[in-house]
């Protein structure tokens, strides 16, 4: 009974956690309507940061952090700038757009790997502290944090989404981007928008991840994957279906492990892609890609 | 030799297709006609098998052919050319007809050892079809580098060479200089001399009522009309879905 | 010395070529975006050590190798038949995640992170070929024949098939051709030559472990085939040279090792984007990628 309970506990802190990296990427896919690959680059080089101010320069936490969500938007804003905007001014398929972004995942993760070297780091920021007995499960009081952030940052997505103008905008632009830029939506401002807030986005999930969990050059690359795959689950084009998506993932990688060699976490995600290529492309939620029909 | 019936197909709550039923016969030019978003372009889809009908069922020969798939409806005898051009832009003029002659090509094996390379045959064909249509210079030049006119021809006459029984062109001559549409209409009914079965949509009445022997004529999905030119030039339910009340 | 860098050199090139020419017959020619075609290569590999280090020939285990990596070539082409663009490279790529998985697990198998040490250097027809300068020889044959091969595959009818379906798959099927089935075999004969490559390398650096195998082992073959000019056999000729030797001089600045490896990535991606951005159809730019 409390193992189960343990399980759904621990699938609900991976959830949440794949949740926010989702989130993030499906708010830009949204938008812009390509795989960004490389907004797994964005977590992880988030969380060196601020293990760079925090455990290096031994800069004040809360200082570190608000470095390393900086960083993290003007990462994902220079992606867009520098990049991604000049493939757009060439009228280049989604498909170049994707394969660039693969390069700027492998470029940035490179980077990560000089400057920080291939060793596993942590940022000892909260001790390891003991968990906290609920129905028989253990948690700690960092994963309960993680919980109760990311609610807070998916209801604060959400009314941002229904609320604000440039949510409006957002949800304009992804909708038909034709129509949107008709009504005087420059969608150039929105892209640049969905990058920075999804960026930001990525940059806690990579400050949460480095305080739950290791920072290794390659968590990026796995990140990014589990967050597709939980994009994908719930349905491309739906933010929330990401997030329920995301929970599904964790959990599913949880109890899986239960019956697989634990080194097989991984794989689950790989494989459930698949599944959900094949049989439901369109997920759980999905609403209907452009050029879907031949 | 093709005979519709009861056929429909839905888009999310719109009868784009909507319980149609029509035959097209042996030896004549069949056109379908009406407005813009009528369901022309679909009911060509749905015979082609590029979209599952709803309902309703698809004869070709007597024989049920209702959502089977593109190739295989190929296979049995039906060509065509869609709306947008389609022609292998990476491919020389040549090349694109050459895959349309016959399916030896998929032979992995026998091109490994250099046993389904192209006869003299074929070369000679495709240079008497591009003189029909006087594009004989260009065999050569890749199908990119063409105008959408010569485009036009070059996938028509791929399309006839596609063996066939039925030749189903949607849109042939829309977007072509008035010249071309004229060599384009001396084309078809030099084609229709040699027994060919035509189902054409067009939206240029005067090419229509000039070369067709059958009018088919669709409003928002439904047949509204079918008869000869002459009365479908006539009929007043025509006029109203072209013109508005 | 020289001469031995040079050898390596060549046997570097020769391995990428091979590497790069199958995928463009998957890629170039069919306009399938196969970002899995490293996992062809790694079962490619393992099977070619294991077959070997457990006694069979080495000619047995070159062909297995290419034939293994052809079947799940064929397996991962079942499910993928009606994906199309950015989720056809993500299937793909989950499915080398998924292989490079096994390969990290299954450690019964392969010994998992542990590696494979100890491949022997191939020998054929009572012939050792243990010194670099012979293992240059044949993998300067191997080359050869491959690269004939899939030459004469593409350059046929059979190639112009592949070829409309990267076009315009919708009116390739109009023509009555079975794409389902042209894709398939496509995949399976880009997976085959993937192995050869596989084989190649595994005798040659005589140890292996999955860290080769990674999804980043694909940039230097996605950059070749896309620099060299997608569907283009000469261009990817050039384009293998070009990557293997670029980087070469950073040994000579003297960086250390552990920063060599993320550096080449580094120039490698940057010249893929670059080129993407400002040469998309590359050297002998013909076709670009839709």
């Amino acid at each position: 009974m409390s193992l189960f309970n343990q399980l759904l506990i621990n699938g609900i802190i991976a959830g949440a956690i794949y949740a926010l990296v989702a989130s993030g990427f499906s708010l830009i896919y949204n938008a812009c309507k390509f795989i960004h690959f490389a907004h797994g680059a964005v977590v992880a080089f988030s969380a060196y940061i601020a293990y760079y101010f925090f455990s290096t320069l031994n800069i004040n936490f809360g200082f570190s952090v608000l470095f390393a969500l900086i960083f993290a938007c003007l990462l994902g804003w220079a992606m867009n700038h520098f990049v991604y905007k000049k493939f757009r001014e060439r009228k280049a398929s989604n498909s170049i757009l994707l394969i660039a972004s693969f390069g700027l995942l492998i470029l940035i993760e490179s980077l990560i790997l000089i400057l920080f070297g291939a060793d596993v780091k942590t940022i000892n920021y909260i001790e390891v502290a003991k968990g906290i007995e609920i129905f028989g499960a253990i948690i700690t009081p960092l994963q309960i944090l993680i919980v109760v952030s990311s609610a807070v940052i998916f209801i604060g997505l959400f009314l941002f989404m229904k609320k604000t103008k440039l949510g409006k905008a957002m949800r304009a632009v992804s909708n038909n981007k034709d129509v949107a830029e008709i009504v005087g939506i420059n969608s150039e401002t929105i892209y640049s928008w969905s990058f920075i807030i999804g960026s930001l986005i990525a940059g806690i999930a990579g400050i949460l991840i480095g305080l739950e969990q290791n920072l290794e050059p390659t968590m990026g690359t796995s990140l990014i994957i589990k967050g597709f795959t939980a994009a994908i689950i719930g349905g491309i084009g739906n933010v929330y279906g990401a997030i329920i998506g995301a929970l599904l993932l964790g959990l599913a990688e949880n109890f899986g492990i239960w019956y697989l060699p634990s080194g097989y976490k991984d794989a689950i995600a790989f494989i459930i892609l698949f599944i959900f290529l094949l049989f439901k492309p369109k997920g759980l939620f999905g609403t209907k890609r452009e050029g879907d029909k031949e | 030799m093709l005979k519709i019936q009861n056929l429909s197909k839905n888009f999310g709550g719109i009868k784009a297709v909507n319980n149609c039923s029509f035959e097209i016969g042996n030896g004549k030019i069949t056109a379908l006609i009406g407005p813009n978003g009528s369901g022309k372009s679909t009911i060509f889809n749905l015979i082609s098998g590029v979209l599952k009908a709803d309902s309703g069922r698809v004869l070709f020969d007597g024989k049920d052919i209702t959502n089977l798939s593109v190739d295989k409806i190929s296979n049995i005898g039906i060509s065509r050319i869609f709306q947008k051009s389609r022609l292998f832009n990476n491919l020389t003029i040549k090349e694109n007809i050459l895959l349309a002659f016959d399916n030896e090509d998929e032979k992995f094996w026998k091109s490994l050892f250099g046993l389904n390379n192209h006869t003299n045959e074929k070369e000679e064909k495709i240079k008497e079809m591009l003189k029909f249509v006087k594009m004989n210079e260009h065999e050569r030049k890749y199908a990119r580098n063409l105008s959408f006119g010569q485009k036009r021809l070059v996938e028509i006459v791929r399309a006839i060479i596609n063996p066939h029984k039925l030749l189903m062109l949607d849109e042939p001559v829309a977007g072509v200089t008035p010249l071309l549409r004229k060599e384009l209409s001396e084309v078809l009914l030099k084609l229709k001399e040699k027994g060919e079965t035509i189902f054409i949509i067009e939206h240029d009445m005067n090419f229509v009522l000039n070369i067709a022997d059958e009018v088919v004529v669709m409003d928002e999905g439904r047949i509204i009309a079918q008869g000869k030119p002459q009365q479908i030039k006539k009929n007043k339910k025509v006029l109203e879905a072209y013109l508005g009340d | 010395m020289i001469e031995a860098y040079f050898i390596h050199l060549l046997i570097l090139i020769g391995i990428y070529l091979i590497l790069a020419i199958s995928l463009q017959i998957s890629m170039g020619f069919t306009g399938m975006l196969n970002l899995g075609h490293i996992a062809f290569f790694a079962i490619g590999a393992y099977t070619s050590a294991l077959l070997t280090l457990n006694g069979f020939p080495f000619w047995f285990a070159f062909l297995s190798a290419g034939i293994l990596a052809m079947i799940f070539g064929y397996i991962l082409s079942l499910p993928i038949k009606k994906l199309k663009g950015d989720y056809l490279a993500l299937a793909t790529m989950g499915f080398s995640f998924v292989i490079y998985a096994i390969l990290l697990n299954w450690t019964e198998l392969t010994r998992g992170s542990l590696g494979i040490p100890g491949i022997s250097k191939p020998s054929l027809l009572g012939f050792n070929f243990s010194s670099n300068f012979t293992f240059l020889i044949l993998t300067f044959i191997i080359c050869v024949i491959c690269y004939f091969l899939i030459r004469r595959i593409t350059h046929s009818p059979f190639g112009k098939v592949l070829e409309s379906i990267r076009d315009d798959e919708l009116a390739s099927k109009t023509l009555g051709k079975n794409t389902s089935k042209a894709k398939s075999l496509s995949l399976m004969i880009s997976a085959f030559f993937a192995g050869l490559a596989g084989s190649l390398y595994a005798h040659y650096i005589t140890y292996i472990d999955p860290s080769s195998f990674t999804i980043m082992a694909l940039i230097p073959v996605l950059c070749i085939v896309i620099i060299g000019g997608l569907a283009s056999l000469r261009g990817t000729f050039i384009a293998t040279i070009i990557i293997v030797l670029l980087p070469e001089p950073l040994r000579f600045i003297g960086f250390p090792s552990s920063i060599i490896g993320p550096m080449r990535q580094i120039i490698y991606a940057l010249l893929l984007i670059i080129i993407l951005l400002y040469k998309p159809k590359g050297i002998y730019g013909k076709v670009e990628i839709e």
